[in-house]
């Protein structure tokens, strides 16, 4: 047997050959039959030459082959091929035993019949056959596709192609069912021709080269032609939007109907091709079943070649996908999933989209949408275009849907979204589930998410699962995954709103709910933290704002994270750089203060102002839609979401006023100025702080102070509302009770022993104390309670000045009755001379902060009452002095002139300087009082400046009038009209200035800082100690410094904090300079040696 | 009587508080004095005493001061101005602060490396004391020594002898300190 060996051998060899060398399976039927697919030695094997060689005899062979039917052509090809090289290159042919070469030759031949029977048309040019012309495809067979093309190569072929195609029972047709089966069962019947082949898998390298060779071009061309201009803009997808936008702007948003020919052309192309492919498929899987009839063990499994056939097409199909087509599929998805969706395309309104909202049940548009939506998955996964690359793009879209969708409808939007989305169905199977505290946003989008989103994602993957009885594409564990996937989404959204939401307080208050719901892990509280503390520094922490604007928004901050965490942890968190931020604000203090103490006025108005902002924030509410768009339009690109509070420039101001648009509208700005100026929120929320409140269970004991607090063992047992302390609290974390805004406030700024603080409200509290009020029986309720609150936070001990200033007022004012009742029973004319009340206050002068003397000489009749008052006091209490303080308290002033009668409240500078121009020394009479600086400062021994700034006071009030040609000269304005008339005022020279009815100078300390006079004595007093410093420094430190070490050490050693810049300091030096006090060596300051 | 109450009402905070603080408590001293003496040191500028003052050193160290005294009249130091340093114990004022003079002075209490003999810097100190009256008792110091109990024999024996000799030894051993 060495021919059989031979033969073995051989057959062993071309296999090798074959795995290295595929063959090159775009050759015609001849030369791929098995006896020549060996080429022999020298013979070039399928390389490019190859298969040129082989395109050529292709078309050869196409020229030919049509003549001849294939029964009368079976000879052809080895008649043809006989002598060539193939025969040739096979020395060992002649070896084969007759019967052999038989075999072999039977083989050949119904292996040409099988081949040519389905040998896909080559459609060189073959634009027209299958592919763009989509109008044509659907109602022709396979075979009239071919036929119709080989049209153009032959006429004559027409009606015996015709007859090939009209039924399978036709004579060619049973012929290749004989072939095939031939082919099929060689082992049975030719069991002498050793080189056989699979059928089956030429056609799919038939098909492969098919589809590279003309199949890929004709996508190409749709994609090119079709999309055009387009793929231009496409390249550049990735920014799709500013693309987009220009093209939308210019084609009028035909932008999707351009997109979608090309994955229609594409698809009728693919289909058409997949038709054809199938056709020969179909043709073998027909002689598989015809044969398993003869003989089953030849038959093939159809279900399973066809499976494996369309498997491999189909990953033949998705592996040639072009990126243009890619693009036009997203575009086509993006556009169908958002009307699905109920997320509004940009070029519906031309770039001004709606909010987005959840579509109804009935809305026609989008069934339709979905309806074509679903076609064209079911078309796509035909094709076999639906492979995993369309997959991941789904899945791209539906993500970006889904920001989408969470951004656009519930950015900005706090409260429900409007109730349409609750009109929707409601029936969720979530609902109830653990949601049941949901906030209305979290609950329409869950609704959302399951009855939009997860739908669409169901049935496009139901449309492309690859069996329908595997589980379903989209469990109830998936739809959780996606509820939790938009709620992150949503959080996110939230959390760069913070500070928006903030600032809106309480209005924001839903938003807060949905943060809370969504806030679950430490690592999104610490984005929360994280970003929020960003927003602070680009939006709040700056010069812009002013100290009230930070205040209060730091109020609406602590209630805002006290309601979302009422663990406080995340107050906590973003707190320090806000507290460190206030230390350098020096009026933070004062501002608390004056908020803590602000009258019952105040805080009308204030309450007046939120009504008029509720009313406001309602109406805009009702216009919301127009709002929405002006802000969606804002939005940049569906796909891109913008980064955490980056549009936002940081624009405190802006910022602000960005979000309660209604501020500047409204009405009544006065009284919003008036709120503005204080921050009476704290006043406002006093009475309900609960430290200032009676403990009345032990869960609302105060907070701050009382020690049952430090107490490890004080828990209540009975506390059903018990969390566990959150994960990110810090060592030491006390829980805290309640909200407590103002002890929060007061331990921000008086941190540490809280000096400040106390000194501050010490002086506030000073100033008020002095301010004589009208009603007589005011009680000082509102400074009590400020100081019993001050009281707990910071010990009684320090605040003891306090409370003596207190005392002292209450008792002076009784001291003062008892002073004024036995002056009037011994006898003296109440009111001295002129019916003059006169009313004092003892101040004990350790306890009064800023109490400075200013020395002036009051008018006569102040100084009798003063001394008489001094001995009713005396008498009273026995060794005990009186100190004057003139230049505090105040004065009431009833000024009849000649036309008029002025009444005026004003401080005893003033009242001292308009008495002066009484008209007690009017010589000559020849026209109204005058007076300059000079003269009033000679009799009033009183400092300049002051004098100007009574003068100018009263000239404010048409009192006194400056004298047109001096510079500082004034008279008293007799009349309202110009003083042309001179001598009409001159009539009456008595009656120039009866001034003082009742003027109640009194001894005390108003000079908080604010007081008008107090100013410059202070300043200058606090000048002359920085000198001080400054000397003691350079005697004693260090003889010689550089201004930057001088400022350093001053900062360092002064216990008030030294509020100067070093250009401050450096004027202050310079003048020190000037005037002879120091001198410049070297860059260093030292003092003049005298 | 509320010095009683007052005790009884901290206690049950205050005690548990010292137990917790005991590894703060050694900070505390520090920062009370430095506290203290940021105030003596504002008290000094807003109401200073004719002929001394004093300052914090250059180095920003609160507890290291520098001091000058202007010699008094009618003393042989009349006219010269006197640099001390000052340092004080993190303790401060519970103890009392080491005074020298970095000016070489001829002075019966004070030696030739500039210690200083006083009752009050020693023994006799308490926390009533603060720099200024320091300083103003160094003053008087000056022009009263305690020659009874001398550092420099020499100059409390010419204190009472020989004042001319005195005042040249004082005028041979002044001479003005620059900063270091």
């Amino acid at each position: 047997m060495p021919a059989a060996v031979a033969s073995q051998w051989r057959d062993r060899q071309r296999r090798v050959f074959q795995s290295v060398f595929p063959t090159d399976v775009a050759q015609p039927t001849s030369q791929s039959t098995p006896s020549t697919v060996f080429p022999g030695p020298g013979h070039p094997f399928g390389g490019p030459a190859a298969s040129l060689l082989g395109q050529q005899q292709q078309q050869q062979y196409h020229g030919q082959s049509p003549r001849h039917p294939p029964g009368e052509q079976q000879q052809h090809p080895l008649f043809r091929k006989a002598p060539e090289p193939p025969l040739q290159t096979a020395p060992a042919q002649p070896l084969f035993p007759p019967a052999a070469a038989d075999d072999q030759a039977a083989y050949d031949r119904a292996w040409y019949v099988v081949t040519a029977h389905i040998a896909l048309p080559p459609s060189a040019t073959a634009d027209d056959s299958f592919g763009t012309t989509t109008t044509t495809t659907t109602p022709l067979a396979p075979e009239s596709q071919q036929q119709e093309q080989q049209q153009l190569s032959s006429g004559r072929r027409r009606d015996r192609a015709a007859t090939t195609a009209a039924s399978s029972s036709s004579p060619g047709s049973s012929e290749f069912h004989d072939a095939f089966a031939l082919l099929a069962n060689a082992s049975a019947l030719l069991p002498h021709a050793t080189r056989t082949g699979d059928v089956l898998a030429w056609h799919a390298r038939q098909v492969r080269a098919h589809f590279a060779q003309h199949v890929i071009p004709l996508l190409g061309g749709c994609v090119d032609d079709d999309g055009g201009d387009e793929v231009e803009s496409g390249n550049d997808s990735e920014e799709e939007e500013q693309g987009r936008g220009r093209w939308q702007a210019g084609r009028k948003g035909n932008y999707y109907e351009r997109h979608m020919v090309i994955v229609m052309s594409s698809i009728r192309t693919l289909e058409a091709a997949v038709r054809l492919y199938f056709y020969g498929l179909s043709q073998l899987l027909s002689g598989f079943a015809r044969l398993a009839d003869v003989a089953p063990g030849a038959a093939m499994d159809a279900e399973l070649l066809n499976a494996r056939f369309r498997r491999d097409l189909h990953a033949l199909v998705s592996g040639s996908v072009s990126e243009g087509l890619i693009r036009s599929v997203k575009a086509v998805l993006v556009r169908l999933a958002g009307t699905i969706l109920g997320i509004p395309s940009h070029d519906d309104h031309g770039g001004l989209a709606a909010r987005p909202g959840p579509p109804g049940p009935d809305d026609l548009k989008v069934q339709a949408a979905r309806e074509r939506l679903i076609e064209l998955v079911q078309q796509l996964h035909n094709v076999g275009l639906a492979g995993e690359r369309f997959q991941a793009l789904f899945a791209e879209v539906m993500d970006a849907m889904m920001s989408e969708f969470v951004m656009g409808a519930y950015a900005g939007l706090w409260s429900a979204p409007d109730t349409r989305s609750f009109s929707a169905t409601m029936d969720t199977v979530s609902r109830g589930a653990s949601l049941s505290v949901a906030s209305p946003c979290i609950v329409s989008l869950n609704d959302w998410v399951e009855n939009h989103f997860a739908r669409l994602s169901f049935e496009v993957l139901a449309c492309i699962a690859s069996n329908s009885h595997g589980p379903l594409p989209v469990s109830l564990a998936d739809l959780k995954t996606y509820q939790s996937l938009a709620l992150g989404r949503l959080a996110a959204l939230r959390i760069q709103e913070l500070f928006d939401i903030v600032l809106a307080w309480p209005a924001s208050r839903p938003a807060l709910d949905d943060l809370r719901a969504t806030i679950t892990t430490a690592a999104r509280r610490k984005q929360l933290t994280n970003s929020f503390s960003r927003a602070l520094q680009t939006r709040l922490l700056h010069p812009g704002c002013s100290t009230l604007e930070i205040l209060q928004t730091y109020i609406s901050i602590i209630r805002t994270l006290h309601a979302l965490d009422p663990s406080k942890v995340l107050l906590s968190r973003v707190e320090p750089g806000l507290r460190l931020y206030l230390c350098q604000r020096e009026d933070a203090v004062r501002v608390v203060v004056a908020g803590l103490l602000a009258s019952p006025e105040e805080m009308r108005a204030a309450r007046k102002v939120k009504e008029v902002w509720k009313r406001q924030r309602e109406k805009s509410r009702q216009d919301e839609p127009s709002h929405g768009g002006k802000h969606r339009k804002k939005d940049p690109s569906p796909f891109t979401t913008p980064g955490p509070s980056s549009t936002r420039t940081p624009q405190p101001r802006g910022a602000l006023r960005d979000v309660t648009p209604e501020m500047e509208t409204t009405p009544s700005k006065d009284t919003r100025r008036a709120a503005a100026t204080k921050l009476v929120e704290l006043a406002l929320l006093l009475p309900n702080d609960p430290s200032s409140q009676p403990p009345t269970r032990r869960g609302t004991t105060a907070a701050t102070s009382s020690s049952a607090d430090h107490d490890p063992d004080h828990l209540d047992w009975s506390d059903m509302t018990w969390l566990p302390d959150p994960i990110d609290a810090a060592a030491g974390y006390k829980r805290p009770r309640s909200e407590d805004v103002i002890g929060t406030l007061l331990s921000a700024l008086g941190s540490g022993s809280g000096d400040v603080f106390i000194k501050e409200f010490a002086a506030v509290l000073a100033e008020r104390l002095l301010l004589v009020r009208g009603e007589p029986a005011a009680r000082f309720e509102q400074e009590l309670r400020v100081l019993e609150l001050l009281k707990r936070r910071f010990g009684e001990a320090s605040l003891q000045a306090c409370d003596v200033m207190i005392r002292d007022v209450v008792d002076s004012r009784r001291v003062d009755g008892v002073v004024s009742r036995r002056g009037k029973a011994a006898g003296v004319t109440p009111g001295g001379g002129e019916g003059m009340e006169y009313h004092a206050r003892i101040l004990s002068r350790l306890f009064w902060p800023g109490l400075e003397r200013e020395h002036f000489l009051l008018p006569g009749v102040v100084v009798e009452q003063q001394a008489r008052y001094e001995t009713g006091y005396e008498g009273l209490k026995s060794r005990r002095k009186l100190t004057w303080l003139n230049q505090l308290g105040q004065a009431r002033v009833e000024i009849e002139l000649s036309d008029r009668t002025v009444t005026v409240d004003c401080s005893p500078v003033e009242a001292t300087v308009v008495y002066a121009f009484q008209g007690g020394d009017d010589e000559g009479g020849d026209g109204a009082v005058q007076k300059s600086v000079e003269e009033l400062y000679e009799r009033l021994q009183m400092d300049e400046d002051l004098i100007t700034a009574a003068l100018q006071f009263w000239a404010g009030r048409g009192v006194l009038r400056r004298i047109a040609n001096s510079n500082n000269t004034y008279m008293v304005a007799e009349t309202l009209t110009e003083p042309s008339t001179a001598a009409a005022a001159a009539t009456a020279p008595g009656a120039a200035a009866d001034q003082p009815m009742e003027a109640e100078p009194e001894p005390e300390p108003a000079a908080a800082a604010g007081s008008k006079q107090g100013v410059p004595a202070k300043e200058r007093e606090r000048r002359d100690m920085y000198w001080r410093y400054i000397q003691g420094m350079l005697t004693n430190a260090s003889a010689s410094m550089p201004l930057a070490q001088v400022a350093m050490m001053m900062k360092m050693l002064i216990a008030d904090g030294f509020p100067w810049s070093n250009e401050e300091l450096q004027d202050f030096l310079g003048e020190k300079v000037a005037e002879g006090e120091m001198e410049v060596v070297g860059g260093k300051y030292r003092l003049v040696r005298k | 009587m509320s010095f009683a109450e007052d005790s009884q009402n901290s206690a049950p905070g205050s005690v548990p508080a010292n137990k917790l603080g005991g590894a703060r408590k050694g900070a505390e001293p520090g920062l009370n004095a430095a506290k203290r003496l940021q105030t003596e040191l504002m008290q000094l500028m807003t109401s200073p005493a004719p002929g001394v003052s004093a300052f914090p050193s250059a180095d920003g160290n609160l507890l290291s001061w520098r001091a000058t005294i202007e010699g008094p009249d009618d003393t042989p130091y009349s006219g010269l101005t006197f640099k001390l340093s000052f340092e004080f114990p993190s303790n401060y004022p519970y103890a009392p602060p080491t005074v020298l003079f970095r000016t070489p002075i001829y002075h019966p209490n004070v030696d030739f490396s500039g210690r200083i003999c006083l009752d009050i810097l020693k023994d006799k100190w308490t926390a009533a004391y603060n720099i200024q009256t320091v300083l103003l008792s160094l003053q008087s110091l000056l022009g009263e020594p305690n020659n009874a109990s001398p550092l420099n024999g020499e100059a409390a024996e010419l204190w009472d002898k020989d004042p001319a000799l005195f005042k040249t030894k004082v005028m041979d051993r002044h001479k003005d300190v620059e900063d270091d």
